[in-house]
């Protein structure tokens, strides 16, 4: 039980959950199959996002750039289909275009040593202004049809995109936990000095985190530019604060080493779920953002409290224990 | 302290660039060398400034605060739902203001009472401060005040509150001389947090929770105290910007300033400001956003878009950074050297 109050993991599932089964009763619909399916679907590219963004966290690093590196790629997604490459070959470049954002990052981050946040604010604005200067600032239609098909397959009646995400939560999870280069995510946002002495590649650590947040930036672009058929100028905007939101939600913390790729993942959804909740209960949906912000801070500061009373209760614990071993000996 | 130590310091840098930029800019736009447009020019960016000064002093003490954004729009829509509902305009500015000291006390207790990351604690107060703006008309409506005025809804969305009075309107219109009111506003504002973060213990106290909270803590420093106040400063700083920007584009809208994180922030780190904490000046940060601020003019008067501007400071940004590393990196290694030298030759 101690155990399960710990993990930010069980807290947030426990929360959306409540969530949802007080949505359900106040309107019935939302337990449909459909209306799940739905939530799942819309929730794909936050989740995608904000695993990238994970790693990033893990290294104890911040990354801000990540809705902009998505749009980038949605843009080079379009403008590739639209100039009549074949799909594969569109989809391998956006991907290309992904990691080349990630790696400029990771570049500055670890070999120019400018502080994360710094970095990316600033390839934020890059990436944002190179998006509109390929377009000329206009949206990206006519896709061919090509791309839109994905979005339309089904796999026993979940829609082909769910599984795929599914199936990277899946590998992202087997990997950080079995894979042990994964580990070094951790140690290094755990303790940079001591991953050092360790002989950890702390650079090529850090280096990869950055790549990583690219590659799923763009993978995330490559769905909802599917999902949605078009890619406007704001696509994916703001999903970088939402990211953090939801890895913070989901108990990766920011002061690095910590967290799962599942407590992303739920993050994620949840943020994505709130929106669709507040539909089916009718509140309007501009109390979106008010709504998610009031979640993020009572979860964080739920968190505190636990925190600090468990470590209250070890402390008390210890002081007990010592007392008694001293009384033991005298 | 010799007083050629001036020369050597970031600010005497940044003041350099100043003047030079304005100089290159006047050689390709002689409108620059005409200082009357020079200083009408900063009602542009005089938003960033309102809140990037109090910003440095947040990031002085190693905090963040990037809700501000957000309590300018927070201000804007206060501003224009209180003056619907029949209260005279200024006293509804200052009710505006208020709300953004209540926001900055929001962010400086949640800050100082846990040891929650600021970064994450004001990404919550971002939403909730943004989210509490564009419902608080809706809100309004449904206990039965008119929020949008005889508009309507549909106008309300588009062009934000409108019909302000000119009174409030010829703030910002206004000069003394041929300095604009905002920006005599900006330079008291400026001068007075000099003051309080150079000459008041409270500044120096800044320093310390930058450099060392723990040390801090041990002599006697009332840390938490001082975290509040400096956050207060940020949302107050924050809703100032948002006042002014309605008198400016003479409309109250929620999203206002929404798009300014990145300037402000660049404006705060260009100015010398250390994001790890214990470092940063006002005067950096004014100069600073100056130069951001009159470039981007400059940029955009020699025909350069909007979306190339932003590339730019994002590259600027960053290269400013950079620098400032590398020179770091070759200090220490200097001071290596010679330290070296110095053992050998003994």
């Amino acid at each position: 039980m101690k155990k399960l109050l710990q993990s930010r993991e069980a807290l947030i599932t426990g929360l959306l959950v409540v969530l949802i089964v007080i949505t359900g009763l106040f309107n019935s619909n939302f337990f449909k199959f459909d209306s799940i399916i739905e939530i799942f679907n819309a929730s794909l590219t936050l989740v995608l996002i904000s695993l990238g963004e994970m790693f990033v966290i893990f290294t104890r690093g911040i990354d801000v750039s990540v809705g902009a590196t998505a749009g980038l790629a949605a843009v080079v997604l379009g403008t590739t289909l639209n100039l009549g490459w074949p799909i594969g070959l569109a989809i391998a470049a956006a991907i290309v275009t992904g990691i080349l954002a990630g790696m400029v990052n990771a570049f500055g981050i670890t070999f120019l040593r400018v502080p994360p946040i710094i970095m990316t604010l600033g390839t934020l604005g890059i990436y944002r202004g190179l998006m509109r200067i390929i377009t000329g600032g206009s949206w990206i239609e006519n896709l061919p049809q090509s791309i839109k098909e994905p979005n339309l397959w089904d796999i026993a009646g979940i829609p082909f995109y769910v599984w795929l995400t599914f199936v990277v939560i899946a590998v992202t999870a087997y990997v950080t936990l079995k894979f042990k280069p994964a580990r070094y995510f951790y140690a290094v946002g755990d303790n940079e000095e001591g991953a050092y002495l360790l002989g950890i590649p702390v650079r090529l650590t850090q280096f990869a985190a950055y790549t990583l947040a690219g590659f799923f930036a763009a993978l995330a672009a490559v769905v909802f530019t599917s999902q949605i058929g078009f890619v406007s100028m704001n696509a994916a905007d703001g999903f970088e604060l939402k990211a953090i939101a939801a890895n913070v939600l989901g108990g990766v913390s920011l002061t690095g080493g910590m967290g799962t790729p599942l407590g992303a993942a739920v993050g994620a959804l949840f943020m994505t779920a709130v929106h669709s909740m507040l539909i089916f209960l009718g509140v309007p949906g501009i109390w979106d953002n008010a709504f998610a912000g009031v979640i993020l801070l009572a979860v964080v500061y739920v968190d505190y409290r636990v925190r600090t009373a468990l470590e209250l209760q070890r402390r008390q614990a210890r002081i007990r224990g010592d007392a008694a071993s001293e009384g033991g000996r005298s | 302290m010799k007083w050629t130590r001036i020369f050597r310091t970031w600010e005497f840098a940044l003041a350099v660039l100043l003047v030079l930029e304005i100089i290159v800019l006047g050689l390709i736009n002689p409108v620059f060398f005409n200082a009357e447009n020079l200083l009408y020019s900063t009602l542009d960016f005089s938003h960033i400034l309102f809140a990037a000064l109090p910003l440095t002093l947040v990031i002085i003490t190693a905090g963040i605060d990037i809700s501000g954004v957000s309590i300018m729009g927070l201000a804007s829509i206060t501003l224009g739902l209180s003056w619907v509902a029949g209260i005279n305009v200024f006293v509804a500015a200052a009710i505006a203001l208020l709300v953004g000291i209540l926001a900055g006390l929001f962010n400086g207790f949640f800050v100082a009472k846990t040891d929650v990351n600021p970064l994450v604690i004001t990404l919550g107060t971002l939403f909730m401060f943004a989210g509490l703006a564009q419902g608080m008309p809706a809100l309004l409506d449904l206990l039965g005040f008119k929020a949008y005025g005889s508009a309507g809804l549909a106008a309300y969305q588009y062009e934000g509150i409108t019909g302000l009075p000119d009174s409030f309107i010829a703030l910002t219109e206004g000069t003394v001389g041929i300095v604009p009111y905002p920006f005599i506003l900006v330079l008291i504002f400026a001068a007075v947090l000099s003051l309080l973060l150079h000459k008041t213990r409270f500044g120096r106290y800044l320093y310390l929770i930058g450099v060392n909270p723990k040390a801090a803590v041990y002599s006697g420093v009332p840390v938490q105290k001082t975290l509040v106040w400096a956050y207060v400063l940020s949302g107050f700083g924050a809703a100032l910007a948002g006042v002014f920007l309605t008198s400016y584009f003479t409309s109250a809208r929620a999203d206002l300033g929404g798009d300014a994180l990145l300037p402000i922030i660049t404006a705060v780190v260009l100015g010398g400001a250390d994001i790890l904490g214990g470092s940063g000046t006002i005067l950096g940060t004014l100069l600073a956003g100056m130069l951001l601020g009159f470039l981007r003019q400059g940029l955009l008067a020699i025909g350069v878009t909007n979306d190339l501007i932003q590339v730019v400071m994002g590259a600027l940004l960053i290269s400013a950074m950079a620098v400032k590393q590398l020179v770091n990196v070759y200090g220490e290694y200097r001071l290596n050297r010679r330290a070296l030298s110095q053992k050998e030759g003994r």
